[in-house]
């Protein structure tokens, strides 16, 4: 400015325009659309902030050619001298450290009820079968040649349609993904009401889709409540001990509900303690999403193979159920296998209004709650499993 | 170079551990339960 200082227009870029578009369109979905706000929100200002040119609050090192840059690390002194940026840090202290996705899921723990899964445990083989697309995008992503192993078990598991464990396993394989992949994540967690239907349509016939089901699960007592998360993640971390911090944090925050003698501990896990966190996600994500980074081919075929990997998804939970309904005596309705993708409760909420089309007196709601709530076991079982064979 | 075997130990292996893992978990919850309401049923007699 009048030969001052610089001012950021002369590094403006036609990328850093889109991405500062993308941003507000974000912002805007969030706001307006009611869209995941707690996360579109920040992942849309933090685009912003690292669009405009000059402004350091995320600084990215030096890549080689043809690779995605990564934000750079300091400390407080690197602060002082510009090298980085107050957003390197949170990246660096907060999602590289991994503390955040994991302390995240103690707080969906603590806002969790796992009964309609112990009422019906059957549900935890819906919420394993609804894996299927983590597993068939994995395949195609790393078959299409863009991506390597690391990266394709990262776009993989956007499927299991569950944050934490996404962001988990993306800093730990492929960092440099971590933007797109957790905008897609969330952003296609928001759009389950449309992806699912027509899959769940295509896969059940009118009078399967019509199979009623008492709306009363049986009553689970405080001591099976009690005995759930600590037996779940006893198992769970003896048979993939890499899932172990994932689960032992979620079923962590779900002890803290049910003991009875914790309420104000969970209450803190799952409120204000639980929002801030997301939001510091949020703005740290967004971050990584500078013009250089976000547009790139890689970030298109992502946002493509998500819509496969959520109708895999989907397919696999129904499969799940129709398999399910071999063996049963009193069937099932497999829309709420559907629910095992986790999403939770978006997805079993999508089974519920399905099925009620399909018969007015169908009430699915609890009984896709326990798929659901499974399926987000089942995702971090998954991401312990690709950490320990990847 | 695809490596084959990797993805096949990655894909088949990895969807095959879910299902068993989640699988023991079943049963896992299901006795669990079944131990507690009996025990309940018992007190209650």
């Amino acid at each position: 400015m009048f030969g001052l200082y610089q001012m950021a227009f002369s590094g403006l870029t036609w990328g850093n325009l889109l991405m500062l578009l993308i941003g507000g369109g974000l912002i805007y979905l969030g706001v307006a659309r009611k869209m995941e706000p707690i996360l579109l929100v920040p992942i849309g200002l933090g685009i912003m902030m690292v669009n405009i040119p000059f402004a350091g609050l995320m600084v990215y090192a030096p890549a080689e050619p043809g690779a995605i840059p990564l934000p750079a690390s300091g400390g407080l002194k690197e602060i002082a001298e510009g090298k980085i940026g107050l957003l390197n840090l949170l990246y660096q202290y907060g999602l590289e450290s991994e503390i955040i996705p994991l302390l995240i899921f103690l707080g969906i723990g603590a806002l969790s009820d796992f009964s309609p899964a112990i009422a019906r445990p059957l549900s935890f083989m819906f919420g394993a079968t609804a894996q299927l697309g983590v597993f068939v995008v994995f395949l195609i992503a790393y078959l299409t040649g863009w991506f390597t192993i690391n990266e394709a078990i990262c776009v993989g598991i956007i499927g299991g349609s569950d944050g934490p464990p996404t962001v988990y396993l993306t800093v730990a394989k492929a960092p440099q993904l971590l933007g797109p992949i957790t905008l897609v994540a969330y952003s296609y967690m928001a759009l389950v009401p449309i992806l699912q239907p027509p899959v769940m349509r295509l896969l059940t016939s009118k009078k399967e889709r019509q199979i009623y089901m008492k709306p009363q699960m049986r009553e689970v007592s405080r001591l099976e409540k009690v005995i759930f998360p600590i037996a779940v993640f006893v198992v769970s971390a003896l048979l993939v001990p890499a899932s172990a911090p994932l689960i032992g944090m979620l079923m962590f925050g779900n002890l803290l509900s049910v003991t009875g003698v914790t309420d104000r501990l969970a209450a803190s896990a799952g409120g204000l303690f639980v929002d801030v966190l997301t939001f510091l996600l949020g703005l740290t994500v967004g971050a990584l999403m500078p013009a250089v980074v976000f547009l790139n081919p890689k970030t298109l075929i992502i946002i493509g193979l998500a819509v496969v990997a959520f109708a895999f998804g989907t397919a696999g939970g129904i499969w799940g159920a129709k398999i399910a309904n071999l063996f049963l005596k009193e069937k099932i309705n497999p829309l709420i296998g559907a629910a095992g993708v986790s999403a939770i409760p978006m997805a079993a909420r999508v089974a519920q209004v399905q099925g009620q089309k399909a018969n007015p007196r169908n009430f699915l709601l609890m009984h896709a709650m326990g798929p659901n709530m499974a399926g987000a076991i089942a995702t971090s079982v998954v991401a312990g499993i690709f950490l320990s064979m990847v | 170079m695809i490596d084959w075997e990797l993805i096949a130990k990655i894909a088949g292996g990895g969807f095959g551990s879910t299902l068993l893992v989640l699988a023991i978990l079943c049963i896992v919850i299901w006795l669990i339960g079944l131990v507690v309401r009996r025990r309940a049923a018992k007190d209650k007699k």
